[in-house]
């Protein structure tokens, strides 16, 4: 499997440089269609992010950890075991942790107290394998965060200061690129305008066809901050789960693209 | 009467923003949170008081409050040493391109060969145009600088300010857009 992944790799990254040649569509949704039609129909139909679901769902289903369970018990928001569409309603609040959790925070719960791993002992790796096996099982399913509970609400709240919340060496905040100036550039890249365009944060967790990298929201936030010279917040921080919330809540109503294709 | 009234929603106002800045229930939480991120996240989500305005008012700046702001950017300016503000343009060139230093490109086109420009700022190919003359050059100096004392809550961010370029840097830089012999200027008829 991993010669088989390295085949792939250099298969997507072959293909990346001939689609950056050949004419690009200016639509990055409509480009990465483009792209994830080329690797299909050279690969015999079998996408990256399907090997990460093949091996999220192993990681899933096997008995694991010093309990020696499974995460099929394990309960997103629909009861124990039924994961169907679940991600369109992530993050929210769960009455065991008493917590609003999002996908990463919920499965790395689940593998506390179901597996009986310790925090420190939990890769992330396999948090990213099992959130996109979930994740394929939302797959166009619809988005449908709506922050009710109070603490659902507040961490919205919360998410939504964040966004806008602009510091660092470089002045910077979410809003500055994805409000303020949504639709430019830095550099060659478009930004995406997270509050006009449901299908944006509809496609996480998601394949990055450039860089060969399986990425969920989380990644994506941290590497955000990163871009602005800022360190990242820690995983499964609150920052993260409420920028999540924030940001899926205004795509509601999107069809879910699951595990995304992007560039 | 109207200046009066003015005067006291200006008062009510001030009073509310001294009320909020004993930080509220939602900002404890809003602090609590940053927190949770861990310590090296926390100190760098630490706002100085006017980025914490231009969060407030999403960059758009209530008119009462933009002659001191502009004020206190201002302030935050400092100069060569030896009072040139215009330097070499080559060394100038490499601080622009730089993305841990100017970083420029990610927002303006430059030089017109560069490809990978972005265009979140105006465009400053023949930026030298308008001559070198002294209010040309502080213009420039200044804004590069410190973009929020000529235009408060730029997206463009205060290098100087921010120590990422010295005053000798920002003189480079002004010397890469304005002297003729810099690429920049390449298409100007002279
Ligand atoms: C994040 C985007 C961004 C970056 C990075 C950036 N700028 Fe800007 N710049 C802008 C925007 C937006 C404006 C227009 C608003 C203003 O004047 O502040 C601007 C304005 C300017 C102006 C005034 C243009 C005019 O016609 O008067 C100059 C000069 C300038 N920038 C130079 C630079 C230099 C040099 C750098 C690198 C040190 C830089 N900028 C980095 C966004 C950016």
């Amino acid at each position: 499997m991993g010669r088989f992944l390295g085949l792939l790799v250099a298969l997507v990254l072959g293909l990346g440089a001939l689609g950056v040649l050949a004419q690009e569509e200016d639509d990055p949704v409509k480009e990465a269609e483009k792209q994830k039609q080329q690797l299909l129909e050279q690969s015999g139909g079998i996408l990256p992010s399907d090997l990460y679901v093949q091996q999220g769902e192993e990681l899933f289903k096997a008995k694991r950890g010093p309990k020696q369970a499974s995460l099929e018990a394990c309960d997103f928001g629909r009861g124990p075991g039924r994961l169907e569409g679940v991600v369109g309603r992530l993050p929210r609040y769960f009455f065991d942790t008493r917590r609003v959790e999002d996908l990463d925070s919920r499965i790395r719960t689940c593998m506390i107290r179901l597996q009986g791993f310790r925090p420190e002992e939990i890769r992330r790796s396999e948090v990213v394998a099992i959130a996109f096996y979930i994740a394929s099982l939302s797959n166009e399913k619809t988005m449908y965060v709506r922050p009710l509970l109070p603490q659902e609400k507040q961490l919205y709240e919360l998410g939504e200061r964040l966004f806008y919340l602009r510091a660092g060496p470089r002045d910077m905040g979410c809003a500055s690129c994805h409000v303020t100036y949504v639709g430019r550039r830095a550099g060659v890249l478009p930004y995406s305008d997270l509050l006009g365009d449901k299908r944006v944060a509809s496609h996480w967790p998601a394949f990055r066809y450039s860089n060969d990298q399986a990425w969920t929201m989380a990644d994506r936030i941290r590497a955000c901050y990163a871009n602005l010279g800022m360190p990242a917040p820690d995983f499964y921080s609150e920052p993260i789960i409420a920028l999540t919330l924030f940001m899926n809540a205004q795509a509601r109503g999107a069809r879910m693209d699951l595990p995304g294709f992007i560039r | 009467m109207k200046g009066k009234r003015f005067l006291l929603w200006f008062t009510l106002a001030s009073l509310l923003g001294v009320a909020l800045s004993q930080q509220t229930p939602f900002q404890q939480r809003v602090s609590q949170a940053i927190q949770s991120g861990g310590p090296e996240f926390q100190k760098s989500m630490q706002q100085d008081p006017d980025q914490a305005l231009c969060s407030q008012y999403r960059d758009k700046l209530p008119a009462e409050l933009v002659p001191a702001f502009l004020e206190r950017q201002r302030k935050l300016i400092k100069y060569p040493a030896d009072g040139r503000l215009m330097g070499d343009w080559k060394k100038g060139e490499e601080l622009f391109t730089n993305p841990r230093k100017g970083n420029c490109y990610a927002c303006h086109t430059g030089d017109p060969r560069e490809a990978g420009a972005g265009n979140m700022g105006p465009g400053l190919v023949g930026y030298g145009a308008r001559g070198t003359s002294e209010a040309v050059v502080k213009y420039t100096y200044d804004k590069i600088y410190n973009a929020w004392a000529s235009m408060p809550c730029s997206l463009m961010y205060r290098a100087g300010y921010h120590g990422i370029l010295s005053p000798e840097d920002t003189a480079h830089i002004v010397a890469f857009l304005l002297d003729p012999a810099s690429p920049v200027n390449a298409n100007l008829k002279r």
